[in-house]
């Protein structure tokens, strides 16, 4: 699997992690294992990557967190997006496009 | 099963001390890591290995600045403080390198105080590099401008203040006979070093503003 510079990383990583959010509440591993399985293991966070974003994310309101005790009683910080922060995804996907259209007019590459 | 939360309060003792939640968070993330490990059949000493190779080394190092990074650089430091205190470094520095270099900035003082004109002739780049910097930082105009003003700022919240008081007790110990002087001189003193300074940092700032919206240098 081709790796990812981390520039790249580093910029996708909002949009992954507010996508992710917007399907379910999650808790930090939970969140990076999804997007670790879904992206095939190309993008992978580890924590210093993941939870200082969070914690971002909560100042900036885009996210509400919440400890939670599930049945099995381990207590674990559950972060929801709120509505400030579904409405970051629109824009953050359409400059992804923007510059994955850039990227094919110089390269010719094709994106999925 | 190991004490994850001893363990990162352990070794991330800074981040222990500054926000014992998110240690708490960490210390989760590593027991479902090890957890995880575990159910992929890893011995528990080699999965216990690989969870603490998270917050060991060059991790730890790393998510302490990216914790840190994160906490520190709000939107007022960024725009503010940080573009601010550099520009008072600079001014302070250009001060100290003229009186180094012979180029005796005329400092008020006392008795027959003089104008530090070199000194004020190089606050506008100070103002400027302020500005410039808190604009990189998506600062606001006005944020721009604080940012510029901040040494005028410092000093005339502290050095002016601090002036007048030691003038005052001084004159009350009768060291300054001449009431004439001693009026020139607190007239001289806060402008001097607030109020001059500030205008003559505030022009670089604008003069800043006007080439970053004409040229779009920081674009």
């Amino acid at each position: 699997m081709p790796s990812v510079g981390a520039q790249i990383k580093r910029g996708s990583a909002e949009l992954a992690v507010l996508t992710i959010l917007a399907e379910h509440p999650l808790h930090g591993y939970v969140i990076a294992k999804r997007i670790e399985e879904q992206t095939g293991g190309v993008l992978r966070f580890d924590m210093a990557s993941l939870y200082p974003m969070l914690h971002r994310f909560e100042r900036k309101a885009w996210v509400k967190a919440e400890w939670q005790t599930p049945p099995n009683g381990r207590r674990r910080r559950c972060y929801r997006l709120t509505a400030l922060g579904r409405k970051q995804i629109a824009p953050l996907r359409a400059q992804w496009r923007a510059f994955f259209q850039a990227l094919e007019s110089v390269t010719g590459f094709q994106n999925a | 099963m190991p004490d994850w939360k001893q363990i990162v309060r352990k070794h991330l003792h800074i981040l222990a001390v500054w926000s014992p939640e998110f240690t708490e968070e960490l210390a989760a993330h590593l027991e479902d890591n090890y957890e995880a490990l575990l159910c992929e059949g890893l011995p528990s000493e080699v999965a216990f290995q690989q969870t603490i190779g998270q917050i060991e080394g060059r991790c730890r190092v790393r998510l302490v600045m990216r914790f840190l990074q994160e906490e520190l650089m709000t939107g007022v430091f960024r725009e503010v403080a940080l573009p601010g205190l550099l520009t008072s470094a600079a001014a302070y520095f250009s001060r100290w390198a003229l009186a180094l270099d012979h180029i005796r900035p005329k400092v008020i003082w006392l008795v027959g105080g003089e104008l530090p004109l070199w000194w004020w002739c190089l606050l506008p780049i100070c103002g400027a590099l302020g500005a410039l910097i808190s604009r990189r930082n998506k600062g606001s105009w006005l944020r721009c401008v604080a940012a510029s003003l901040l040494p005028s700022a410092i000093l005339g919240t502290f050095v002016v203040p601090i002036f007048v008081v030691g003038f005052t007790i001084s004159g009350l110990a009768n060291h300054y006979q001449l009431v004439s002087v001693r009026w020139e001189s607190l007239g001289l003193v806060p402008p001097g070093f607030a109020l001059i300074p500030a205008f003559f940092s505030l022009s670089g700032a604008g003069i800043a503003e006007v080439s970053t919206k004409k040229f779009g240098c920081l674009a």
